[in-house]
């Protein structure tokens, strides 16, 4: 499905989504784009769960969301 | 003129992301030889060294690794400060070296960014070549040069190549004048900071304010937290507030959201001098023997089982590995004192020296060997990349307590020694969460409580078997070990909801590739953490022996001491033997062990047990206990060593054998209360001294290492304060209930 905007959480092992939004307290947003983890950043879940771990431009990294930080996706491909 | 020329000392500031290979290059630069301390007033490590090239005298600054030039953490707010020479008037910055990672420079570049805009003379490192290229990452470097307008150094830090290069870049652009530039943010932003720091000029002229830079006015701007501004200005300056808020007001206005505007500006221009220069493999990245290691090492059940053997095999090398380095290091300092008594006469000097320094400095040495290999194995992990995992795997376990996975090997360590366990929380970046680590780590049950468990375990509760295939003792060693976890548990709990409470920060870390641990680099830790450890402990635990020993030995009255009944009974019974027998020499030893038991009890130590009794009582305790608890402030295990002396068994029982063990609580079993002749050591008396020393922060090394990390006194004054609260509490409570179920 093309355009489908989930939570990082729901992204599937191996699927790549595009960040769409990333919502939450400004500076801790602000913290995360300046990581590399912004809108329009391509990546590829690698580990689900909470933390996760995501592939980013050909590195990965290890995230914990919660109640207060939220980063929605939209899938891009199917493929995986 | 400009500055350096002046000076003949250039001073370079090397900045970068967090796992650029930076502290590689540093130590290309500027080899092993490297100064490693505090900066003044923060707990932020600072580290430098020093380099030559064509004449020039350089030192070299490594600044802690940063994804952003945004004060709002120490590390951070350090960074800034130093490389705008605000922090002290010696180092101020002549150069900045910015280091970039090859494979992923689209990030790294955002700070880069930030640091141009300082206007100070910059070198570009772009570090780890190899891993770009194994990506299939093409970089064109003339072009990059010119878009970013400094020289652009390619380098792989890890096999030397580009150091030259880069030596030489730093050589010939140390020189040039700092220049204003302007960021990429926009116009609007621009102008805002241009009225700020106006008016922060003109207020400058008043008393108590100093000049704002104006990269710090831009800071001041986009910190909409204040954190920047607390940290400048104080918590008043309302003025400056509003203004600030007024500012963030129009900008929004104009459209721009704070601090949005800072990330689209500058990864619109990362963009722009990518476009073109850079070229990422079309297909996605490949699968690297990374990826396929980190399937197995990240996996839930695979990923938790390596982890589990891992610290397993960590356990079991720096409790089993360290024991003949230890055993030597005892043996060493025995022979040694040993030696120095039959050099020197008896007397005060040779006590203090034998009893009071050279046991003292034995006491911190032994530890060496673990701390040594808790941090090899630490730094081995930590250089490979497998620390990273470690945390991810931990985190959710962790997160629950309210501590990232970064305070797991913190704390596992913690179980060996406190010591090296608080030191290795230098890898939690979070300030309150490694301060909390910090603070509970002496709750861990160490390995320097096990001889006072297993000696008082030993002598007090029966053999009896529970529920068929546990023993009670175990289980008695178990629950002290369940007490220490359950209590941190606790005080974090309450920490993180009253004394360090505070938004935490979202956990990000990234996993870097795995590679092959370099050697110098993980060896150089070692020492340098070993160095630390003798310097500041030593220091320390040698003091408060000195202290202890001068209390234990003086007033040292042998009139008073040698006219007790029990020794003029002794003595006559010595006159009345053969000299020459096996009973006269036992006779002997058995008089001057009772004769150096009195003069503890007559000492000041023993007079202050006398006098603390009251406060004790209420846990069962009399003032021999007392007395003994006092004494091992500075390391819990001399509490053994001390209740051996003070219940006139000699200072030569060895408490660890099992021979010895069995005497020591033969002895201890036979002590009655002074007065009434009622047995002392019950059960919950027993109970109540184990939960003591399960909960106290009897250990001044430890105490020490608080303060050095922290740079403090209050931090351990605070953990020394409520350890003691609760190990009071904690023995209370179990003699009082022990004795109510007993009775």
């Amino acid at each position: 499905m093309v355009d489908a905007v989930i939570p990082l959480a729901l992204l599937p092992k191996g699927r790549r989504a595009c960040v769409s939004r990333i919502s939450g307290q400004a500076d801790h947003v602000h913290r995360l784009e300046e990581f590399g983890l912004r809108g329009g950043a391509r990546i590829e879940m690698f580990r689900p769960g909470n933390p996760c771990i995501i592939r980013m431009a050909g590195n990965k990294v290890c995230l914990r969301s919660d109640d207060l930080l939220q980063v929605m996706v939209r899938l891009t491909d199917t493929d995986s | 003129m400009t500055a350096s020329t002046e000076r003949d000392l250039t001073t370079v500031a090397l900045i970068g992301n967090p796992n650029t290979g930076k502290s590689t290059l540093f130590g290309a630069l500027v080899g092993v030889r490297q100064r490693v301390g505090n900066y003044p007033g923060v707990t932020v490590e600072r580290r430098s060294g020093h380099m030559e090239f064509a004449g020039r005298k350089i030192e070299m600054i490594d600044l802690p690794g940063l994804y952003s030039l945004a004060p709002r953490s120490r590390d951070e707010m350090v960074a800034v400060d130093v490389l705008l020479g605000r922090l002290d008037q010696q180092t101020s910055v002549d150069l900045v070296v910015c280091v970039l990672d090859a494979s992923n420079l689209r990030r790294n570049l955002y700070l880069l960014s930030q640091v141009l805009e300082l206007g100070m003379p910059t070198v570009v490192a772009v570090n780890m070549l190899d891993v770009a290229e194994g990506r299939g990452v093409k970089i064109d470097w003339k072009e990059l040069e010119n878009r970013l307008g400094v020289p652009v150094i390619p380098t792989q830090a890890v096999r030397h190549v580009g150091i030259a290069d880069l030596k030489a870049a730093i050589h010939r652009t140390a020189d040039l004048r700092p220049t204003s530039r302007t960021g990429p943010l926009p116009a609007a932003f621009h102008q805002e900071v241009e009225q700020l720091g106006a008016w922060f000029e003109s207020e400058q002229k008043k008393p108590g304010r100093r000049p704002i830079a104006r990269y710090l006015v831009e800071r001041l701007i986009l910190d909409a937290n204040g954190y920047l501004a607390g940290e400048l200005f104080g918590s008043d300056a309302q003025e400056i507030r509003t203004r600030l808020e007024e500012s963030r007001q129009r900008l929004l206005a104009a459209g721009y959201r704070i601090p949005g505007v800072e990330t689209d500006a500058r990864y619109a221009w990362v963009q722009e001098v990518l476009d073109g220069v850079v070229s990422e493999p079309a297909a996605g990245y490949p699968v690297t023997w990374s990826d396929r290691l980190d399937h197995v090492l990240t996996h839930r059940v695979w990923g938790s089982s390596i982890f589990a053997a891992v610290m397993v095999l960590l356990f079991q090398a720096v409790f089993a590995g360290a024991v003949p380095f230890m055993d030597l290091i005892d043996t060493a300092f025995a022979s040694l004192g040993q030696w120095v008594e039959t050099l020197m006469a008896p007397g005060a000097l040779r006590s203090l020296l034998v009893d009071g320094v050279i046991a003292g400095v034995g006491g911190v040495i032994i530890f060496l060997p673990q701390i040594l290999i808790l941090f090899l194995f630490i730094g081995i992990l930590e250089d490979c990349g497998y620390m990273a995992r470690a945390a991810y795997l931990m985190d959710k376990f962790m997160s629950r307590v309210g501590l990232s996975g970064k305070s797991f090997i913190p704390m596992i360590s913690s179980f060996a020694c406190a010591i090296p366990g608080i030191m290795a929380t230098r890898v939690i970046e979070n300030d309150r969460d490694r301060l909390t680590t910090i603070l509970v780590a002496p709750l861990m049950t160490c390995s320097a409580r096990l001889p006072v468990y297993a000696l008082l375990i030993a002598a007090f509760v029966p053999a009896r078997p529970v529920l068929g295939v546990l023993g009670l003792r175990g289980l008695t060693l178990f629950a002290l070990y369940a007490l220490g976890i359950g209590t941190a548990v606790v005080v974090v709990l309450l920490l993180k909801r009253t004394l360090l409470r505070g938004a935490t920060p979202p956990f990000v870390i990234e996993l870097p590739s795995y590679k092959w641990p370099s050697l110098p680099t993980v060896l150089h830790r070692v020492v340098e953490r070993g160095w630390l450890f003798l310097r500041c402990a030593g220091t320390m635990i040698l003091a408060v022996s000195i202290v202890v020993w001068a209390a234990l030995y003086f007033p040292h009255n042998a009139a008073s001491v040698d006219a007790q009944p029990h020794l003029v009974q002794l003595r006559v019974e010595l006159g009345q033997t053969d000299p020459g027998s096996d009973q006269y020499a036992d006779l002997e030893a058995r008089y001057e062990h009772e004769r150096s038991g009195e003069f503890q009890r007559q000492s000041y130590l023993g007079r202050a047990g006398h006098a603390i009794e009251p406060v004790f009582r209420p846990l069962g305790w009399d003032w021999r206990i007392s007395c003994a608890v006092l004494a091992s402030f500075p390391a819990r295990e001399i509490v053994v060593a001390t209740l051996g002396v003070i219940f006139n068994l000699g200072d030569d029982v060895d408490a660890e054998s099992a021979e010895g063990a069995a005497t020591f609580g033969e002895e201890l079993h036979a002590a009655t209360w002074d007065h009434s002749g009622e047995k002392l050591f019950t059960l919950p008396v027993a109970l109540s001294i184990l939960v003591f020393f399960a909960l106290c922060a009897q250990c001044a090394a430890t105490l020490a290492v608080i303060r050095r990390e922290t740079n403090s006194w209050r931090w351990p004054l605070f953990t020394f304060s409520y350890m003691t609260i609760l190990a009071y509490v904690g023995a209370l409570i179990t003699y009082q209930v022990g004795t109510w179920l007993a009775g």
